[in-house]
């Protein structure tokens, strides 16, 4: 079943003159005289948004805003890794796995902070373990 | 955006003379804005083409199709599906999209059927105006937002020139006089005192008189 567009909308001044139909010059308009009923149909993804078919219209019926201002779409869902010390969002769980099997090897889940920090408390054991060495070694 | 105006059709026919099976291609952008090639316009020619009499031999087989923008090399070589066996391209979109087309298909000819024409705005609904020339070096701040490289006859930079009339270009009385509308608008923006600035002579090297340009984002 086909679903209104949220972005090419005409009012109830259509009268179904089919002026912006035969002035698209994407073919994006068309339509359909299905039994008692005629039905205006546009596609979005040949829409060039000239607002040729605004310009034309005779009853002043196509809200063209809305293909000027249309809403966001939500096109997929998926889960995120937060950083195991502070809880900001890093990547998706797919990311992660995308990039672990790359590197062969797991992520640290940690934000660029606490990545730093990390990096900075691991090198300061090193720097005792080497000491410790070297105290040993004199 | 790129305007471009179909060719006659006694020159598109005799373009085509040689072929027998041509595949017609609109672009959706700026050419389907200005209602000159997109896949209407496209449709419209191939129906106008099969039923002229310019072709001696009868009218070569089409086939219509359109793409979103021919100058996109990538996304033309991946979701344009070539029909077998055409021996040429009709392209209706600007010279870019169809050297694009060139470099995919170079095998076959690629043929213009517009003329590409100019970068230009529409001032009302039918009629297009040339508004830039992409000289590389806008100016345009200088200028109460009217660019005299375009729109003057002669690219003056400090105007106008004795040849004004009326607000009217000696070229052609329905020209508009760029530096007229130049000092239009300053004086209607109470900035006249810009007009009094000299404007030093442009930087002309990142213009079209140095060859091809291109644009490279760094990686």
């Amino acid at each position: 079943m086909r679903q209104k567009s949220p972005y090419f909308r005409v009012n109830e001044k259509c009268n179904g003159c089919l002026a912006c139909v035969e002035n698209c010059p994407a073919n994006a308009l068309s339509y359909e005289d299905r039994g008692e009923r005629r039905i205006l149909r546009h596609n979005m993804s040949l829409c060039a948004r000239c607002g040729n078919c605004w310009r034309i219209c005779p009853q002043e019926a196509v809200e063209f805003e809305h293909l000027l201002h249309g809403g966001w779409n939500d096109v997929a869902t998926m889960k995120l890794v937060h950083c195991e010390v502070c809880g900001e969002p890093l990547y998706t769980v797919n990311f992660e796995e995308t990039l672990s099997h790359k590197l062969k090897h797991d992520m640290d889940n940690l934000c660029p902070r606490h990545r730093k920090e990390l990096s900075i408390s691991a090198w300061k054991r090193l720097k005792t373990g080497a000491n410790k060495v070297k105290e040993a070694a004199a | 955006m790129i305007v471009g105006n179909i060719k006659p059709i006694e020159e598109i026919a005799s373009s085509l003379s040689e072929f027998k099976k041509v595949m017609i291609l609109g672009c959706g952008s700026c050419v389907s804005v200005c209602l000159s090639g997109g896949e209407k316009a496209a449709d419209r020619l191939a129906g106008e083409l099969s039923s002229s009499e310019l072709f001696k031999e009868g009218a070569p087989e089409f086939q219509v199709g359109a793409v979103l923008r021919q100058c996109e090399r990538d996304l033309v070589e991946t979701y344009l599906e070539r029909p077998p066996d055409i021996d040429a391209i009709l392209s209706l979109a600007c010279g870019a999209g169809v050297q694009t087309l060139v470099k995919i298909f170079d095998d076959i000819p690629v043929i213009p059927a517009l003329n590409t024409t100019f970068l230009g705005a529409l001032d009302e609904p039918g009629t297009w105006e040339e508004k830039c020339q992409g000289c590389g070096n806008c100016i345009l701040f200088l200028t109460g937002g009217i660019c005299p490289v375009t729109r003057c006859a002669k690219r003056l930079l400090n105007g106008p020139c004795g040849g004004s009339r009326d607000g009217k270009c000696e070229i052609n009385r329905d020209v508009e006089c760029a530096w007229q509308l130049i000092i239009d608008r300053l004086t209607k923006m109470d900035r006249l005192e810009d007009y009094e600035k000299i404007i030093p002579p442009k930087d002309w090297s990142s213009d079209r008189g140095y060859g091809p340009r291109r644009l490279s984002y760094p990686e």
